[in-house]
């Protein structure tokens, strides 16, 4: 067991190798865009730039943080990229560190990556006081998957039941999952799943299939629940992308293993294939097909290039299929999902 | 369409230049240099490559291919007018109206088959999310072959090490699906020649410098970034050339870009694309020029000509809006500085995050050296939002405020 | 002699007319119709008429706002931020931030003592947190906008409006109405909304504004809701002065004079 410090590292992006914070010590803390926060990121970015982005500023510029140990950012996109910019001029104690993130998974990038994590080994390391062993990480993974498996068992009893709740109760566990301390995460996921769902939803209601990125509020599913959407199956960087398990083949190096492991992981827009240019479109349809949903819905947070601009193509893929979107932008607030209400409600009864 | 309007652009070009005795300026052999290369991607006779900004044109030439980074598109199309209608195109196919107007022009272009199909296409990480993503739509739209270069942010040894043996591993990509072998000794050639173009560049840049400046607002109008397109080639180097001796000789007889030149100023990213009346207002009005942009400068070194991909790594790291937002901020302090500039026009390109996403911080740190910035929310290609009046304005103010300040630069 | 200023905005045409010892003799604001020109002339004849003068006695005129180049009799044309400073400053001593709130603009400047302009932002060119956003509001609280001021009263003040765009703004309002929440409750929520607004306009341009003098002009400052809202936000107190829809006007004023006498 490696020395545990009990303190905190906060991070903002799924693309985060989580492992690795732990096998510092550190306990992971995603910081999600759940604010009361004034609204004054746009002082130092734009205002027409990410609000997932944005509204972590906010927490930053609010001190709406728990106390910790250092940022971890992620290069994975231009509004993330700019975080950490922003961050080290309105926190200028914090001790933060930018990870470059390749877009594609080919061999060269997997070993650039690669280096990339041998840097954060060594940065952590110097923060924590003592090296990042291979023997911890491996460890650690192990711990990781542990909670990754059960988060996809729990998602699998949630997407297969319809239970009563269910949804609300996953983004729960997945909320647990990215701000608590391994140990408790695992135990709430395992409570939720022996004993958390128990009523079933009467009546049959259309099966619908939810992408995008950012969505960490469980008030939004139970808005999506209340306007008669049964979620069968999510593909979100707030929810299922989150906690995804780490495999590495036996007599890989380690830290390759992980580059190819995280590069390779279900990815947001972000990274693509570029082997199959504009696979995103074919891979929400065989999401949805494989979920026999009925129809999708697409939520996405304002001004996210990445999946504005695969949009087109998503949407075209879907109609020659034949299956119905609902396009839905938000800015991290419930509110804003409140407003689509009606909308939701409409996409529903056309899928009826 | 397009390939009429480079023939008769380059035509009028040619036959006004006859018509001055072969005599050009420098700025109209830079457009003659522009028709010449819109002809050559439209020609349907040359294998083309669609780009990212930061891809490697010099490279890309020694292949024999004609390269472009396909923001060009987006340029162009909004100086003829055009960009408004095929906006639209990629509007109704469902392309955000939030996203940057350059890549909608583009992905409309496209839809109206008003881009000739590449024979590969090379997207780069930097400068943006946005821009690679519409260079993996095209790649999917043409259905052809799709290379990435990911420009690390750092530029550790191992940071240009990956960069360079992407390089390489592109011209096994070019060779693979064009059949076009790369020749090292034509590779060695395009290099000097690039680092020739670069040298005299240089000096263009140092002769902008004097106060009153040899160049006026227009003179360097989205110089670099399209100079980049052409390097490598004798035209680049000729081109360079007639630059360089035309400030020259302005300085030698004491001729100024702007007559009574008063104040100079710094523009931040690309230029508003389309024609309006902002730089006349400032130079009649205010006899204010734009002296230097931001990406009008030599951030990289020489190639070496006998091993360039370290060298050709370097560089496109090196690009400013590479990186962190304080090398960008250091960079334009630097301009800032070397230019004696009084103030910064920051057109915040809407839907632009990567340039303008950071407004705030560029804007305070030239405050630090005392430079006030105009952040002009503006659409640099979509003239249909473009508001005269509201514009003006925000012009006449910021230059109403400059008049009143003290010039950072003179000494007291 | 005197001294004539205009300020043609988008939804009013303002003018002033001051003597020689700065003293405003008459002021007359007349809605901006299709035709500039003619709003110009409506707005000048009104403020000699009632100050008993003909144009003759008028030794110079200069304009600002959005119209500005269009009166002809002009000495000079000064951008509204540069004479809303101007004016200003006249009006209060030593005021280092003035929050100017029109029809479709905003703006924060940040002024110095001798009237220079010392940096100054406006709101994107959305009409996010103007006259019009508020205009737009009223229609949809079915209230008339010269009331709005003060029917914010009694509110706790839980309610937030998270958009400022225009169209989802009122789409919000809507759906609070339709949950039954208080007309008072929603204005003070829009007058909260644009207060958050405005303070990031007045950090963008004076990240260290706190200590020092606040000023408002503009149509918008004459909603003492909005005026409070920001009071709360700034942490300070405001000052506005009586007529704070024509400073623009009166600094063009103090230009004519000023630079008629150089």
């Amino acid at each position: 067991m490696g020395r545990q410090t009990n303190e905190s590292l906060g991070y903002g992006c799924a693309y985060t190798p989580l492992v690795m914070l732990r096998a510092a010590g550190y306990d992971p803390y995603r910081v999600l865009p759940l604010t009361d926060s004034h609204d004054q990121a746009g002082l130092h970015l734009h205002d027409n730039l990410c609000p997932h982005v944005k509204k972590i500023l906010d927490r930053a510029m609010g001190n709406d943080l728990p106390v910790l140990a250092g940022m971890i950012f992620m290069n994975s996109c231009d509004a993330m990229r700019r975080l950490p910019d922003a961050w080290r001029k309105v926190r200028e104690g914090d001790r933060t560190v930018l990870v470059d993130l390749p877009v594609i998974a080919d061999e060269s990038a997997v070993r650039f990556f690669a280096g990339e994590l041998r840097r954060l080994a060594g940065v952590l390391g110097e923060w924590s006081g003592s090296p990042v062993s291979d023997d911890r990480v491996k460890e650690c993974i192990q711990e990781h998957n542990r909670l990754a498996d059960t988060l996809s068992g729990l998602a699998s009893k949630v997407n297969a039941g319809a239970y009563k709740g269910g949804r609300n109760t996953l983004q729960k566990a997945y909320a647990v999952a990215a701000t608590k301390p391994l140990p408790e995460a695992i135990r709430y996921a395992e409570d939720v799943l022996s004993s958390g769902l128990k009523e079933k939803l009467s009546g049959s209601l259309p099966a619908v299939f939810l992408f995008g990125n950012i969505l960490p509020d469980t008030e939004a599913f139970a808005l999506f629940e209340a306007s008669g959407a049964r979620i069968v199956d999510e593909d979100l960087c707030t929810g299922s992308r989150l906690i995804q398990p780490v495999r590495i083949e036996d007599g890989e190096d380690l830290y390759t293993g992980l580059s190819r492991a995280i590069l390779g992981r279900i990815s947001c827009a972000r990274t693509f294939n570029h082997a199959r240019p504009g696979e995103i479109a074919q891979t929400v349809v065989e999401r949805a097909r494989a979920c026999d949903a009925k129809g999708v819905i697409f939520h996405t947070a304002k001004f996210c290039d990445p999946y504005l601009a695969r949009l087109p193509s998503i949407r075209e893929t879907l109609r020659k299929e034949g299956i119905p979107i609902l396009v839905l932008e938000g800015d991290c607030t419930t509110r804003s999902i409140g407003q689509h209400r009606t909308r939701i409600e409409a996409f529903i009864e056309m899928l009826g | 369409m397009l390939i009429n309007y480079f023939d008769d652009l380059e035509k009028g070009i040619v036959s006004s230049i006859n018509d001055q005795g072969g005599k050009a300026s420098p700025r109209k052999l830079y457009s003659l240099e522009i028709a010449r290369l819109g002809k050559r991607l439209y020609s349907g006779s040359n294998k083309v490559a669609w780009c990212g900004v930061t891809a490697p044109f010099d490279l890309l030439h020694a292949m024999g291919l004609t390269s472009c980074f396909v923001e060009f598109i987006g340029a162009m199309l909004a100086s003829t007018g055009m960009a408004g209608s095929i906006i639209e195109e990629s509007d109704h196919a469902g392309y955000s109206s939030d996203a940057c107007s350059y890549h909608r022009a583009i992905m409309g272009a496209a839809m109206k088959d008003l881009m000739p199909a590449p024979e590969i296409l090379v997207g780069t990480t930097v400068p943006c999310s946005g821009g690679l993503a519409v260079i993996e739509n095209l790649a999917r739209h043409f259905d052809k072959p799709l290379f990435i270069l990911h420009i690390p942010q750092g530029d550790s040894d191992s940071d240009v090490a990956y960069l360079a043996s992407q390089m390489k591993d592109l011209t096994g990509f070019v060779t693979e699906h064009t059949g076009i072998a790369l020749d090292r000794g034509r590779l060695k050639a395009v290099i000097e020649k690039t680092n020739e173009a670069r040298g005299i560049v240089n000096e263009i840049f140092d002769l902008a410098k004097h106060c009153p400046s040899p160049a006026n607002s227009k003179d360097l109008n989205n110089f670099l970034i399209t100079m980049a397109l052409f390097l490598g080639s004798d035209e680049s180097v000729s081109l360079a050339r007639a630059y360089r001796e035309e400030f020259a000789q302005r300085l030698s007889e004491n001729r100024s870009g702007v007559h009574d030149e008063k104040v100079r100023l710094l523009w931040i990213q690309n230029r508003i694309q389309f024609k309006n009346p902002l730089v006349d207002t400032l130079e009649k009005e205010y006899r204010a020029v734009i002296v230097s942009d931001e990406l009008n400068s030599i951030t990289w070194g020489p190639i070496d000509p006998d091993d360039p991909f370290e060298g050709l790594a370097r560089r496109a790291i090196s690009i400013p809006f590479n990186g962190v937002t304080q090398r960008r901020i250091d960079h334009l302090k630097q301009l800032a500085r070397n230019y004696k500039i009084q103030g910064a026009i920051n057109p915040c390109n809407w839907g632009c995050r990567q340039g303008t996403g950071t407004r705030g911080l560029v804007e305070a740190g030239l405050r630090e050296v005392g430079v006030p910035v105009l952040n002009l929310e503006v659409d640099c290609v979509d003239e249909r939002k473009f508001t005269e009046g509201q514009f003006r304005t925000r012009i006449e103010a910021f230059m109403e405020m400059i008049q009143t300040r003290p010039n950072p630069w003179q000494q007291h | 002699m005197y001294y004539l200023g205009i300020d043609i905005g988008s939804l009013s045409c303002d003018a002033v007319l001051i003597d020689e010892g700065k003293n405003v003799k008459a002021s007359s604001v007349v809605p901006t119709g299709a035709r500039n020109r003619e709003s110009i002339a409506l707005a000048t004849e009104i403020v000699m008429s009632r100050a008993g003068i003909t144009g003759r006695d008028v030794k110079a005129t200069v304009s600002t706002g959005y119209g500005r180049d269009r009166v002809e009799e002009k000495i000079a044309s000064v951008t509204e931020i540069t004479c809303h400073a101007k004016g200003m400053q006249a009006l209060r001593a030593g005021a280092e931030v003035l929050i100017d709130i029109g029809g479709q603009d905003s703006k924060c400047i940040h002024m110095s003592d001798k009237t220079a302009v010392v940096n100054f932002a406006m709101n994107d060119k959305c009409a996010a947190g103007t006259g019009r956003f508020l205009e737009a509001m009223a229609r949809a609280l079915q209230v008339d906008i010269g009331e709005m001021g003060g029917l914010d009263k009694g509110a706790r003040g839980g309610v937030t409006i998270s958009s400022m765009c225009t169209v989802f703004a009122e789409s919000e309002v809507v759906s609070l109405i339709a949950e039954g929440t208080g007309v008072n409750e929603i204005v003070k929520g829009l007058n909260r909304s644009i207060a958050a607004r405005t303070v990031s306009l007045v950090k963008r341009v004076i990240p260290d504004y706190q200590g020092r003098p606040v000023a408002m002009s503009g149509g918008v400052a004459k909603n003492d809701g909005v005026v409070r809202a920001i009071e709360e936000a700034l942490g300070c107190s405001v000052f506005v002065p009586d007529m704070p829809d024509t400073v623009g006007a009166f600094g063009a004023a103090l230009f004519a004079l000023e630079r008629s006498t150089q």
